[in-house]
């Protein structure tokens, strides 16, 4: 197991070379004159597929937005919590299947209210 | 299922608030034919489950089951037992309180649901015995609380919520690292097995224990709210709507103090470790009970001035918690006298807020100058809140005064003089402020003659607490006895 | 913390973890500010893993890496435009001092401490002891965990809900 890890570090590394390299190089090009300065208002811009961009990004997003980032980490944790169970069903008594079996009920109950008050409908 | 049936009066609460859920929701199904039931068929419910959980506790005595439950995370003991009593009374107070202010609300089943779940969580706080259960417990009482503070929505309540969640989370997060010390110090997170290697271990992880302690007593002292952990309190009071502010004022507290009494009596009971946290309390008492009765002086919101003055209270009980440790013979007095005060404090600020709330929606106002001439108005308001702040100052034959008796006197069996003094002291001071509104009421001219009658459920409520604060006063002895049968836990 | 790959993993990944956490605190732009904290979560899950605990260390990034971060960033993107800088504040002196004291504190009274070590456990895979532990000793913490998310769907659904408090 230790050296999977491992591995997963050595990419993680690899990873964070990759960008920071092609940054830094760049950056270093340009200070040794190397790379072609020539500064223009279009190759600022933001690029977007060709299109011309129009306004600001920062606009202000609709708030169901934020009842579907909600109800997905709630609903994420609860995998999370199930995930264990799952994986130690073979070793798992009856009341232990009982206790999964009531904190899905639980949860039921929270879905259940998220459907009434239309937290689940794009209004 | 010994551990079910312990845990029944936590287990009622939470089924009744998953009960109330899905009848609004069953509800909204049914159409509009049934919705005139709506509102007082939940707030029945909601009293049902406060009055099961009570009648629960009451078999669990009668019955001897106490003991042990969920592999050691809760020990149902009279200690726990005691404040089960105390935070079921206190949310079926709040209960019949709330149901008036709830009249036009579109979110009642939210907020008995909400009340019902911070309750189960509060009763948790003063069972578990275990690290991690208290601090789920502490999270629970937290969150429906959050949520309770902001349930009026407008600037006023949204700001109070917000103020109340931000630094309640780092509260939180404070008092979880000092486990986390605790944990990494002994290798465990049951209480009791703590408690044992911090005493086996003669003093030698003294150092990493103060900062665990300082880290636990800032934590909860926003859960107490002892100065200096006070700052949300005015702006929270003030913004919450009041019935959960008499809701925040008494169980919360209680609440704060049962889990610090449970985490520093058994695990940091050792002598090496408590009479450290005794000092600290010492000052924190000192501290608490002068700012919070100063800045009570110059308030003229009177859900502010109550604030301040829960800050003071809460100076008061500490005196009992630095009693404890003062010595050992003392520790079933320091105790005992803290639950005494936080009994009689129940009965005493519900009322008082519930005054308010009868006063105030009435009158439009919370400042106490328009409390004048509330006397002619409404003779038996202005009698009920009188006992009531007759009570908080400390005046016989209420429930008040014994419980200030108690704690001094536990203060100068366990030589803490200077600190009776300064209790005594700041009770002076502090009858200033209670009495000006008490003044106010009976002397001052009415702005108007209209007179103002509170609701049925809002006069029993405060009925039951005013009746209840006297009859403490007059016969002391059953609630006496049942918080020295709780403190004797930690004997 | 015995082979040198471990203490280069572990020195490389604190050094991330510290170094994004200093950067969100001192960085104005929030957007960028979320983005960094979701580096400091990726440093603390890969010290989870030399710690031996596999199951956390996947838990923080799905749920923290992944989830929370979204969230912040949805709040982020809902606030009008106007608060999207952090402000200055006449704390910031104050406040280093405090935290500078916070940390020699903790370090001076870590190093002085003799903790309750517990023996490498190795690199296994830790989820189905900790699936048996929750459903047989910490079933209550567990169940209460999932009352606990109730409340919090039930609190932001009402809090966020665009209909009014009022009712005719």
């Amino acid at each position: 197991m230790l050296s999977d890890w491992g591995h997963v570090g050595f990419l993680l590394l690899l990873a964070l070379v990759f960008p920071v390299g092609g940054i830094a190089s760049s950056w270093m090009l340009g200070l040794l004159k190397i790379r072609p300065q020539a500064p223009d208002p279009i190759k600022e811009d933001i690029f977007e597929c060709g299109v011309e961009t129009e306004g600001t990004a920062w606009v202000q997003f609709n708030f169901r937005y934020y009842y579907y980032a909600l109800l997905f980490v709630i609903f994420d944790v609860e995998a999370v919590f199930l995930y264990p169970w799952a994986v130690s069903l073979d070793e798992a008594s009856v009341t232990g299947f009982i206790a999964v079996v009531t904190f899905i009920v639980i949860l039921t109950i929270g879905l259940a209210y998220a459907w009434r008050k239309k937290a689940l409908e794009w209004l | 299922m010994d551990s079910v049936n312990r845990f029944g009066p936590e287990l009622i609460l939470l089924a009744m608030a998953a009960v109330i859920i899905l009848a609004d929701i069953g509800w909204a199904l049914a159409g509009t034919g049934a919705e005139r039931m709506r509102r007082p068929a939940l707030g029945a419910l909601a009293l049902t489950g406060t009055a099961a959980s009570i009648i629960w506790s009451a078999l669990l005595i009668a019955f001897d089951e106490q003991g042990e439950a969920f592999s050691g995370m809760i020990r149902v003991d009279d200690f726990a037992l005691f404040f089960n009593f105390l935070f079921a009374g206190t949310a079926a107070i709040v209960i019949l309180a709330s149901i008036d202010f709830l009249r036009r609300n579109r979110f009642v089943a939210e907020y008995y649901a909400l009340i019902l779940a911070s309750t189960a969580g509060m009763m948790l706080l003063a069972s578990t015995i275990d690290l991690i259960a208290i601090f789920v417990a502490l999270e629970l009482t937290g969150i429906s609380l959050y949520i309770l503070v902001a349930f009026m929505k407008d600037g006023r309540s949204s700001e109070a919520g917000l103020k109340y969640l931000l630094l309640g989370a780092i509260s939180s997060a404070v008092a979880l690292y000092g486990m986390a010390y605790l944990f990494g110090i002994t290798g465990s997170t049951s209480l009791d097995e703590i408690g044992l290697v911090v005493s086996e271990a003669n003093g030698e992880t003294r150092s990493a224990l103060v900062l665990a302690m300082v880290f636990l007593i800032a934590g909860f002292g926003f859960k107490m709210a002892i100065v200096p952990f006070q700052m949300w309190v005015p702006d929270v009071y003030e913004g919450a709507p009041t019935p959960v502010t008499a809701f925040l004022s008494v169980g919360s507290k209680a609440a704060g103090f049962a889990v610090v009494m449970r985490i520093f009596l058994t695990a940091l009971g050792d002598g090496s470790i408590s009479s450290d946290w005794a000092t600290v309390f010492a000052i924190l008492a000192a501290i608490s009970m002068s700012l919070g009765n100063i800045t009570a002086l110059v308030q003229g919101n009177i859900k502010r001035m109550l604030g301040y003055s829960s800050i003071a209270q809460a100076g008061t009980f500490l005196i009992g918690l630095a009693v404890v440790a003062a010595a050992d013979p003392q520790l079933l007095l320091g105790t005992s006298a803290v639950l005494f005060f936080l009994g009689t404090y129940a009965f005493t600020n519900l009322g008082a807020f519930i005054a308010v709330i009868a006063i105030s929606s009435k009158i439009g106002s919370d400042q106490i100058a328009d409390y004048a001439g509330v006397a002619k108005r409404s003779p038996l308001l202005a009698l009920g809140l009188t006992i009531c702040l007759l009570s908080l100052t400390g005046i016989p034959p209420t429930a008040g005064f014994i419980a200030k008796v108690y704690v001094f006197n536990a203060a100068v069996q366990a030589d803490l003089v200077w600190l009776a003094i300064v209790g005594v002291l700041n009770s002076v001071v502090a009858a200033y402020y209670y009495l000006r509104v008490v003044l106010n009421m009976y002397t001052a001219e009415p702005a108007s003659e209209e007179s103002i009658q509170p609701g049925y459920y809002l006069g029993l409520a405060m009925v039951v607490a005013v009746v209840g604060l006297l009859v403490i006063g007059i016969f002391p002895s059953p609630l006496l006895e049942a918080s020295e049968a709780a403190a004797r836990v930690f004997g | 913390m015995e082979d040198t790959g471990s203490i280069v993993a572990f020195w490389l990944l604190a050094a991330l973890t510290l170094g994004s956490a200093l950067a969100v605190v001192l960085i104005r732009d929030l957007i960028r500010a979320v983005v960094l904290l979701i580096t400091s979560f990726l440093g603390v899950a890969g010290l989870y893993i030399t710690l031996s605990a596999d199951f956390v260390a996947v838990v923080q990034v799905l749920i923290y890496v992944g989830a929370i971060s979204v969230l912040m960033l949805f709040a982020i993107m809902l606030t009008p435009r106007a608060g999207r800088n952090n402000a200055e504040t006449f704390f910031r002196i104050p406040g280093i001092l405090l935290a500078g004291l916070m940390a020699f504190t903790i370090s001076l009274v870590s190093l002085d401490t003799d903790w309750a070590v517990v023996e490498r456990g190795g690199f296994e895979e830790t989820a189905s002891a900790i699936g048996e532990a929750l459903l047989d000793k910490y079933v209550l913490p567990f169940e209460l965990a999932a009352v606990l998310l109730l409340v919090a769907m039930l609190g932001a659904i009402l809090l966020v809900h665009p209909e009014g408090t009022d009712e005719e």
